[in-house]
């Protein structure tokens, strides 16, 4: 049914959020808030109800997409914006899996948040965050994007603070808030960038792209060049923000402190994903500016090989979740900057089901433990509550890409990607003669990484499965499987961890995934400035595209041989040893040396905030100073010609009377002789 | 010529009766003084052109104002400070100044050229009434002016009323009022 | 000699001047009160006599506006009145002088 219109898919959830708002604020004065089936009944059903538009939507899509525009939001002389709505193939992928990984986490939450007294309230937050998501995703100009931008990093805030009486938890909210905000200041200036070149039009996207191919065609690229550049690194440094790259990842890891269905839902499956969709969207605008490719290309790696060894050193199932979201993060990235994007999509689709599914499953660990996070006091839960154990493994076998399932497909996609299509060649080194071929350093990078995620997976999936159970005993007598609503989202999400991958299955020959892209994201991804400029124009940035080729299986088979070395190291390191259970009141946090790799980045949020402190006391004291002593100069003049003034005035009110006359008398004496009265 | 005449003996009654009011000693005798003078204006402005004023002046003026005047001057007994100089060091300041700005304002006067027009109305009731209430192509004129007029002067009854009223409970209404 | 419009000026700031006397020079409130009647009346003149000196449409004005400042004088001498009243409340006395507290 192609006349669905598009507006109703995000305007289920925003009911929702009303709804479950108006229901939340009611019942706050009761003891025991809204019933949880009432409540669980409406927060699932109108998520699914989005996901059946957007199926219904996506069956028989055309290639150009739906293009609907609702209302006109911004209309002064600078900037004209439109409320309009996008729904092509690259839209499409992220709304399937937005919405209906979204509704299975909901149904997941019901039974994680049971007995909760703000279950109401949780679910009118996760609406809101799906409402957000939805706009962000299917919105076709910048402006509306960023509005769902700021949405989800709203939502991030109130969720991950959910618990609010616990300091910490606001803590985490608020430092999640302010490092998205900076990174919000880069889209903000990217979209002024955008604006200035061409006109409030280009915030659109097809007037955006329609935009860039005019200035490849009329052969004055260097003159909007630096221009669009500038704007191009500032959105990198937004997406940054929000996907949690190098420098502004230091909120992702205490963003762990809200419940886990938040951690899978928005830590890993869409929110911190929106920074890749917006690469891919304006993937045109990306090809144009290859400087920032590489920029993006040299962070993802960097960020994915930090975060994999960070997590190394982590003791907490969800942070090790977490920098391992990081890490894949960085993956994509990093296949965005070779021009891949839509690898790198794959990517994000197929983590989004294998992420989630980790994240799902170590929360029903945590809610079979009663709250026990630290994996040192956990270990051989499989026989307890075996099939959490099989998700979560499947999903591990999915991650660190074993031959067959999901994680296999997509990453491996994007090492061969890295490979072949890396045409940096960095020359002028003083290490060597000659030049330096970055392609096959960096996928010497992502390989390393590839068998790091194999080890702290591999070390996760034994500590808290594996050996011997290391909690108290009164503990274990508790430990139950999940309840059916939980069970449920994690087997349909195995299943998406298994057999998603094969959407793309280029060996086998199936490139269903890349054709239903192609049209979005083909313009960019085949640009070649050998083809695309005129010969007469020489720019040095624009290096001719080369592929070089090799044989697919290689690079299967290297992939598959850093998966089984690294799981081969994780057994052979925590397998058989015992490992320490750790005392009663033991923080989970890394110490030592650990410490200091893992905390790096916030040692760099601290000098930044040292320097804002110190702007901020001079201000305080130098200007501030100064501004005060100008005003009680004005002051002090003002007084004295006060004063001065009052010499005139005398007790007897006749008297000032003839003065008032007097003062007439000169004034008509003046304006006789300058010759106004004729 | 007769005009002239007629307009002197009026200018001299109403500066007299002015120069009355600033040498009398009692007040009753002062205000007397003014209405002689407003009369005599009145007088003038028939001479000029203005006989509806003239009427008006005298009906309002004359009439109502300086009733006015006469009574408070009567309820609060206005010669009670008979005894006081009536000129001190203050007066010997004003009068020069009055005199340098008439002076000066007067030279400015005269050296304007003044001339009759003989083509201006004269103010009988009919020209006045139909300037005021007759609204024009250009505007309501002065008509807008009339009513805020009436306003006015009903808000300032509405203050003098409040301002002098007798406070319940004062001595002074316990001691004109009639006990029941 | 026949009747010149500056006479009727000539008239007007004499009698304006003469009030201003009053009003300043007398230490009675009630002639302080009538002198300003009397400078109204002076302005009152002046219009008067500068309406015979313009063509027909603007004269016209000379001869309403006097009627408007009529009204006004009204109304200011009902309040200053009342106004009288209250002072005399205050202090028992019609002396301005008595009035004279402003500081410098």
């Amino acid at each position: 049914m192609t006349n669905i219109p598009l507006w109703l898919i995000p305007l289920f959830p925003l009911l929702g959020t009303i709804i479950l708002g108006a229901i939340a604020v009611a019942t706050s004065p009761n003891k025991k808030g809204a019933p949880e089936g009432v409540v669980g009944a409406i927060a699932v059903l109108l998520p699914a109800m989005s996901f059946m538009c957007v199926a219904a939507l996506a069956t028989g899509m055309p290639d150009a997409g739906f293009r609907t525009t609702l209302c006109n939001w911004i209309d002064i002389p600078l900037l004209k914006v439109d409320i309009g709505f996008l729904f092509d193939g690259l839209s499409r992928i992220m709304l399937l899996f937005v919405t209906g990984i979204g509704t299975l986490i909901t149904l997941y939450s019901i039974g994680y948040m049971h007995g909760d007294r703000g279950f109401t309230r949780f679910f009118a937050y996760i609406n809101l965050f799906l409402f957000s998501m939805i706009v962000l995703v299917l919105s076709d100009n910048l402006m509306l994007t960023f509005l769902g931008w700021e949405g989800v990093g709203l939502c991030s805030y109130l969720l991950i603070g959910f618990w609010n009486k616990d300091l910490n938890n606001c803590k985490a909210a608020n430092k999640a808030f302010i490092v998205n905000r900076v990174g919000d200041i880069g889209f903000l200036l990217g979209m002024l960038c955008v604006v200035t070149i061409g006109g409030s039009g280009a915030l659109n996207y097809d007037l955006l792209n329609q935009f860039i191919q005019m200035v490849i065609a009329g052969g004055h690229v260097e003159l909007v060049l630096p221009m669009l550049s500038l704007a191009a690194i500032l959105f990198f440094v937004g997406c940054t923000g929000k996907s949690a790259q190098i420098p502004l990842l230091t909120w992702l890891p205490d963003a762990m402190a809200g419940p886990t269905p938040v951690s899978a839902l928005i830590h890993a499956a869409t929110m911190v994903t929106s920074g890749v969709y917006l690469v891919a969207r304006m993937s045109n605008l990306f090809v144009l500016c290859p400087d920032v490719l590489n920029i993006i290309l040299v962070v993802g790696a960097l960020t994915a090989f930090w975060a994999a060894f960070a997590g190394l050193f982590q003791n907490d199932i969800k942070k090790v979740l977490a920098y391992s979201t990081i890490s894949q993060l960085g993956y994509m990235f990093m296949a965005a900057g070779v021009s891949a994007f839509d690898a790198s999509i794959f990517h994000v689709f197929t983590h989004a089901f294998f992420k989630a599914s980790l994240f799902l499953g170590a929360g029903a660990v945590i809610h079979a433990l009663a709250g026990e996070q630290d994996m040192r006091r956990m270990g051989g839960m499989i026989k307890k509550t075996p099939v959490t154990a099989c998700v979560m493994i499947f999903a591990f076998l999915a991650i660190v890409g074993f031959p067959g399932f999901a994680g296999f497909w997509s990453k491996d996609l994007i090492l061969e990607r890295i490979f072949t299509n890396c045409n940096w060649v960095f020359t002028g080194t003083y290490l060597a003669d000659g030049a330096v071929p970055m392609n096959k350093i960096f996928y010497i990078t992502g390989l390393f990484t590839a068998v790091i995620t194999a080890v702290y997976m591999g070390r996760l999936i034994i500590m808290t499965f594996f050996g011997e159970y290391r909690g108290s005993k009164e503990s274990e007598e508790h430990i139950h499987e999940a309840p059916a609503v939980m069970l449920i989202p994690m087997v349909v999400l195995t299943f998406g961890s298994i057999f998603a991958g094969y959407l793309w299955a280029e060996s086998m020959g199936i490139t269903f995934f890349a054709d239903s892209l192609a049209p979005v994201l083909g313009v960019a991804q085949a640009f070649d400035p050998a083809v695309a400029f005129s010969p007469d124009m020489v720019l040095e940035e624009f290096i001719p595209r080369v592929t070089t080729h090799v044989n697919p299986m290689v690079f299967a088979a290297l992939g598959t041989l850093a998966a089984l070395f690294g799981m081969f190291v994780a057994w052979k390191g925590w397998g058989k040893a015992h490992i320490q259970a750790a005392a009663k009141g033991e923080s989970s946090a890394p110490d030592g040396y650990a410490a200091k790799w893992t905390f790096m980045w916030d040692y760099v949020h601290l000098f930044f905030v040292k320097v804002v402190k110190i702007t901020a006391w001079l201000c305080e004291v130098v200007v501030d100073t100064v501004l005060q002593a100008f005003q009680w100069m004005l002051g002090a003049v003002a007084t004295i010609i006060g004063d001065g003034a009052t010499v005139f005035q005398v007790r007897k009110v006749r008297l000032q009377l003839v003065f008032s006359i007097l003062g007439v008398a000169l004034l008509v004496l003046v304006v006789l002789l300058t010759g106004g009265m004729v | 010529m007769l005009a002239l005449i007629y307009f002197i003996i009026l200018a001299v009654i109403a500066l007299g009766a002015a120069a009355c009011v600033l040498l009398s000693r009692h007040p009753l005798y002062g205000a007397l003084s003014l209405v002689t003078s407003m009369i005599a204006l009145a007088g003038i402005y028939g001479l000029i052109g203005s006989p509806f004023l003239g009427v008006v002046q005298i009906m309002v003026y004359a009439g109502a104002i300086m009733m006015l005047v006469t009574f408070v001057i009567m309820v609060l007994n206005g010669a009670r400070d008979s005894k006081t100089p009536m000129f001190d060091r203050v007066s010997f300041f004003i009068l020069p100044a009055v005199i340098l700005l008439a002076g000066m304002v007067g030279f400015a006067l005269v050296r304007s050229p003044l001339a009759f027009d003989t083509t201006a109305l004269r103010g009988s009731v009919a020209l006045t009434s139909k300037t005021l209430f007759d609204v024009a192509q250009t505007g309501p004129g002065y008509f807008i002016l009339f009513e805020i007029l009436g306003l006015l002067l009903l808000s300032a009854m509405v203050a003098a009323v409040l301002m002098a009223k007798k406070r319940l409970g004062s001595i002074e209404t316990e001691n004109t009022e009639d006990k029941h | 000699m026949e009747l010149q419009p500056i006479f009727i000026q000539l008239l007007a700031l004499a009698i304006f001047a003469i009030g201003l006397l009053v009003a300043i020079s007398r230490r009675n409130l009630f002639f302080v009160l009538m002198g300003i009647e009397l400078a109204l009346n002076a302005v009152n003149l002046s219009f008067v006599g500068f309406a015979k000196t313009l063509p027909d449409a603007m004269s016209v004005a000379g001869q309403v506006v006097p009627l408007f400042t009529i009204a006004i004088a009204a109304a200011e001498a009902c309040v200053g009145f009342a106004m009288v009243i209250l002072i005399f409340r205050n202090r028992e006395s019609i002396d301005a002088d008595t009035y004279s507290d402003m500081r410098g």
